[in-house]
């Protein structure tokens, strides 16, 4: 088998917060292969998004390794951690987070005009049209539906074309319809650039179309869980 | 009962604390405290003056003369109402020193005492001796400016007209200093005796004489005035009592107060822009709570009340601080204010200016919340489940709009009113307002030219600018009240750099071109062939003129009183110069009617300044009596001609034919046009052949005019920097109001692939864009207003001053950038996840 595209090793993290420091993820150990579409489930507060972070390089694991196309996120620092997400990552999550002061088309173009891509513009429109927004693209966040921004974040992070997409619980703020449609899309996106997909998601109808699915409960991998596979 | 509903939720509302409201506190505060602190300061010195009045006047009251002494019946007249009378003569005269043969010359303002000056108060001197026993003999005491500029020690001779002085000390303070007003030279006190035999009072010389009376106690001033006015006004008599002894002082520290608080006005409306600011950021905060209490039921009118009734709160708080900051910083500072003041000055709590300041302040704080106030009652249910930042209102509506204007128009007219300068206000409110619209036309252009410039496809690829660009133009208030707040503190100081340069140069420059190098007054008329002989003679010099020069108080029209037909005109207060020609000077332009003929010795006639005998109501034909030294002459009006006073040339309201006034005694004043080369050898063989002349330097006297004006703009622009500090809480307070929003936006594009050099060149750039802009309107504004006032005010050439301007734009780049970086700080820091986290 080939070298996994995301290895996470006694991973741990801790987070300072005002009752003091906690340990929320206690040694996690995962890969995740290329192509491969991976599901997180776990109760809340099991770690789930905490994990999706650090495989995102967002969050800087406290003890352990974290590997991502072969490179060791946990030795980077935060600009060449940027530089990576540029290239390798699109990352979605449940409350969109779009920026309010730029149009949808702007949204999407930032991250590709960000890495210096000539076509920023074209390009954005493209995956625009491709999430079905083609006459929303001059909208601010604030103009549109909740769908709507989920899918022009969709857009955004598809659009510098990643070798992988993290959606924390993309679905968790719309309703069913919106949910099931920002799901095909996600998925489709995926069949489309061939990225490998890590989806963290309470739902089980999702988590049935996940090639392989990861339990966590309270900070672990749940072995319980993993033996049921 | 809707008011105790709303009472309550305001109250409930309010225990969350001021925090959100430290830039409001902060704007409402300064722009109170800057008012309230500047009208203290101006009412202290006006106290002081008044209580002082007889000190600074040197006596309960004071009759003056110009060109005489008070004739028998004058002098009755005082002896009958006063316990003591000091005389004074006041003059110009050249102080000269020969040493080694070179003469130097230095133009003194002379006053000549009598053994009871000064009635009250006392003469301060260095070394310190009594006045008496410096002035015994030929003892003199003169200013230290003027001694430094003789070379003068105590003890050493100097010369005025033919008669040798000593002096004997160095002149410290005079208790009359300040009732002087603005003197052409430092002065020099002598006894009036010493004066016998030095050439210097020959008839026809320029002098005033002053009497200065000790009243007895309880004495009517008014009615005294009255009554001296009634029985010797029309013989050319001034009167001046304690109740204001220095009226130029009085009137100019009424007048830089005034100025001073109408600038304060400018920077409350900043902080009004602030305030705004302030209130729309809570309210926004606040669409879920309204949102919900109408879901249950309350009503526009009870939730726009129960919000009036916090920013109420909060905007007594605001101008308490204001108040309690303004009323105690000049006390603080007293010592070191009173130190500065050239007049007895006594800095106390004064109840007056505080509660001017708090009035302006309620009307701006009311003026600036009402609209966003007014908002909460559009406020739908339904925001509850949309964005907030749903399509606003561009306009307010019509009971609002109507609420707004009458707000301004009470607090221009409190203004108007109060500062007692009611033009100035009135002209300062339609530049403040002015400035506000175009900042506001400035601030929407901005945002329309930087979302068009971020789509613009030239920019695509420079992603720190494109984002700059898309979050000027995007939505969301920042762009407009930083505009707004900033661009306004700007603009005051743009419109001061601007009106300051231009005064200076006029002054300084472009009048030195057409003015004189010298003005001679006190040519006694057989002296006027040598000197003409001599001047004319000079190939240095390209232009003399001489007048005969008299003074007389106009005091009837066509028979009736003067004042009843032309009313308070300044021609007709107090003496004016009055010449006389036999054929019209060269370069004379007559308006209206024609001079009379040459050799003329018919009944008196008179030309009249044109634009005076306009303002006056006079036509051809009019008669016009004057009173010439106790003589009265009626001549009648036979033409109008334009007179320059602006040039510092020649310039007579009132010229008559030679014959009407044959017999007075006069002089001749002179001015001489010369090439600085030939200035000083010219001026030396004049005052050698003629002691008694004065000579003054005209450049001198400009650049004394030139110094006070400095004096002033340096006023003005501390004042203009407090309106700028308002605006720059204004600009930390959006800075630090958008800074949540600056740490989510890094967050995000840091997801999606932003290096920190990319997010902070995207922050840089956006507040730099911001502060240029302002600062260039600014400019803008700033140049309007400059060439008004010296278009229309000053009614001189408008040049463009870039130094100040180029000043202006950068330091509002670099403000905008300090407060916008300073802020970018937590943003830049700010580990991803955990921002977005904390927003799931
Ligand atoms: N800043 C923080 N400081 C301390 N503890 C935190 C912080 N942020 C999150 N936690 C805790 O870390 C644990 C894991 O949080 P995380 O968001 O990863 O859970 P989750 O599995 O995604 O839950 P959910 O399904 O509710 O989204 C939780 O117990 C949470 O309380
Ligand atoms: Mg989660």
């Amino acid at each position: 088998m080939a070298a996994p595209i995301l290895a996470l090793k006694d991973v741990t993290l801790t987070l300072k917060g005002n009752a003091g420091a906690v340990e929320i993820l206690h040694g996690v150990s995962l890969d995740v292969q290329r192509g491969e579409t991976l599901g997180l489930v776990g109760p809340s507060g099991s770690g789930k998004s905490s994990l999706l972070m650090l495989m995102g390089g967002l969050e800087r694991a406290t003890s352990g390794t974290v590997m991502a196309m072969g490179q060791d996120l946990t030795a980077m620092n935060e600009d060449q951690l940027a530089r990576f997400r540029r290239q390798h990552m699109g990352v979605v999550f449940q409350s969109f987070h779009l920026i309010p002061t730029m149009t949808a088309l702007e949204n999407v173009a930032t991250p590709l005009e960000l890495a210096g891509a000539p076509d920023a513009f074209e390009r954005a429109e493209e995956e625009l049209r491709a999430v079905g927004l083609a006459t929303r693209m001059d909208h601010y966040p604030g103009q549109m539906s909740g769908g709507e921004q989920q899918r022009v974040a969709l857009a955004r992070a598809a659009a510098p074309r990643p070798d992988t997409l993290l959606a924390d619980e993309p679905t968790g703020n719309l309703d069913g319809a919106n949910g099931a449609a920002i799901m095909d899309l996600l998925f489709g996106l995926r069949d489309r650039h061939g990225a490998t997909l890590v989806l963290v998601t309470h739902a089980p109808e999702l988590a049935a179309r996940c090639d392989r699915i990861v339990g966590l409960l309270d900070g672990r991998v749940d072995r319980a869980r993993k033996a049921a596979e | 009962m809707s008011v105790a509903v709303a009472a309550r939720i305001a109250r409930r509302e309010l225990r969350g604390g001021l925090s959100g409201f430290r830039v409001f506190l902060a704007c409402l505060a300064l722009g109170v405290a800057a008012i309230a602190a500047v009208g203290s300061v101006r009412e202290s010195i006006q106290d002081g003056l008044r209580r002082n009045g007889a000190v600074l006047l040197g006596g309960d009251a004071q009759m003056s003369f110009t060109y005489r002494s008070a004739d028998a019946a004058e002098r009755a007249w005082m002896a009958g109402i006063a316990t003591r009378v000091s005389e004074t003569v006041d003059f110009r005269s050249m102080a000269v020193v020969e040493r080694d043969g070179v003469a130097e010359r230095a133009l003194t303002e002379v006053k000549a005492v009598d053994g009871l000056y000064p009635l009250y108060g006392a003469v301060e001197l260095e070394p310190a001796l009594p006045l008496d026993a410096a002035l015994t003999g030929d003892g003199a005491v003169m200013a230290r400016v003027l001694a430094d500029r003789l070379g003068l020690s105590v003890g050493d001779g100097f010369r005025l007209g033919e008669k040798a002085f000593t002096l004997r000390a160095i002149l410290i303070r005079a208790p009359d200093d300040a009732a002087g007003g603005f003197g052409l030279g430092p002065p020099t006190i002598l006894r009036r005796a010493a004066l016998e035999g030095a050439g210097l009072l020959a008839p026809g010389t320029l002098f005033d004489t002053d009497y200065r009376l000790a009243l007895p106690a309880g004495a009517d001033l008014a009615a005294l005035e009255a009554e001296a006015t009634r029985r010797f006004r029309d013989s050319g008599m001034r009167w001046r009592d304690s109740r204001n002894a220095a009226p130029g002082m009085t009137m100019f520290v009424e007048r830089v107060g005034a100025f001073l608080v109408l600038v304060g006005l400018a920077g409350l409306a900043v902080g009004g822009v602030g305030v705004s600011a302030a209130v729309r950021a809570y309210l926004d905060g606040k669409t879920a709570v309204i949102a919900t209490l109408k879901t249950l039921g309350a009503e526009g009118r009870t939730i726009f009340m129960a919000y009036l009734m916090q920013i109420g709160v909060l905007a007594a708080l605001g101008i308490g601080l204001g108040l309690v900051l303004g009323g105690a910083v000049p006390l603080l500072l007293a010592p070191l204010i009173e130190a500065q003041l050239p007049v007895p000055a006594d800095i106390r709590f004064h109840p007056g200016p505080l509660a001017e300041a708090a009035l302006y302040g309620a009307l701006t704080a009311l003026l600036f919340t009402l609209w966003p106030l007014a908002r909460t009652a559009e406020v739908r249910a339904a925001a509850l489940f949309r964005d907030a930042s749903g399509p606003v209102r561009a306009m307010p509506g019509p009971r609002v709009l109507a609420a707004l204007v009458a707000l301004a128009a009470l607090l221009v007219g409190a203004a108007a009113v109060l500062s007692g300068v009611p033009d100035l206000a009135l002209w300062a409110a339609a530049g403040i307002l002015g400035a506000l619209l175009l900042l506001v036309a400035a601030a929407r252009a901005v945002r329309w030219l930087a979302r068009r410039g971020a789509r613009a496809k030239a920019l695509r690829g420079h992603s720190a600018l494109r984002l700059a660009l898309g979050a000027v133009g995007g939505p969301g208030g920042e762009a407009t009240s930083v505009v707004l707040s900033l661009g306004l503190g700007l603009s005051v100081l743009a419109a001061v750099g601007q009106i300051n340069a231009n005064m200076q140069a006029a002054i300084a420059e472009e009048l030195p071109g057409v003015a004189p190098s010298y003005f001679i007054v006190d040519i006694q008329p057989d002296q006027l062939p040598g000197y003409l002989a001599r001047v004319e003679r000079d190939p240095g010099v390209h232009k003399v003129q001489t007048a005969p020069m008299l003074r007389g108080v106009i005091t009837r029209i066509n028979g009736r009183p003067a004042r009843e037909v032309a009313g308070d005109h300044w021609v007709l207060n107090g003496d004016r110069g009055v010449t006389s020609s036999d054929s019209a000077p060269e370069g004379t332009v007559i308006t209206q009617g024609a001079w009379w003929p040459e050799g003329y010795d018919g009944p008196p006639v008179m030309s009249f300044a044109d634009e005076e005998a306009r303002e006056m109501g006079l036509k051809l034909g009019d008669a016009v009596t004057v009173n010439i030294l106790g003589r009265d002459i009626t001549a009648t009006i036979t033409s109008f001609r334009v007179v320059d006073f602006s040039t510092a040339g020649i310039g007579f309201v009132l010229s008559m034919n030679p014959g009407a006034l044959q017999g007075a005694p006069h002089t001749a004043i002179s001015t001489i046009y010369a090439d600085a080369a030939a200035e000083a050898p010219l001026l030396r063989d004049l005052a050698a052949a003629y002691p008694n002349i004065t000579a003054i330097r005209v450049r001198d006297a400009i650049d004394r005019v030139s110094e006070v004006l400095r004096g002033l703009a340096a006023a003005v622009t501390y004042g203009a920097m407090a309106t700028l500090v308002t605006g720059l809480f204004v600009l930390i307070g959006a800075a630090a109001a958008g800074e949540r929003a600056r740490v989510f936006e890094a967050a995000v594009l840091k997801t999606v692939g932003a290096v920190r050099g990319q997010v902070l060149a995207y922050f840089a750039l956006r507040s730099a864009i911001l502060g240029a802009a302002a600062g260039l309107v600014a400019v803008f504004a700033g140049g309007l207003a400059g060439w008004a006032v010296m278009t229309f005010v000053m009614e001189a050439d408008y040049t463009f001053e870039p130094v100040s301007a180029l000043l202006i734009v950068s330091g509002g780049v670099l403000a905008t950038l300090l407060a916008g970086l300073g802020f970018a700080l937590r943003p830049l820091a700010a580990r991803p996840a955990r921002v977005l986290r904390a927003r799931e």
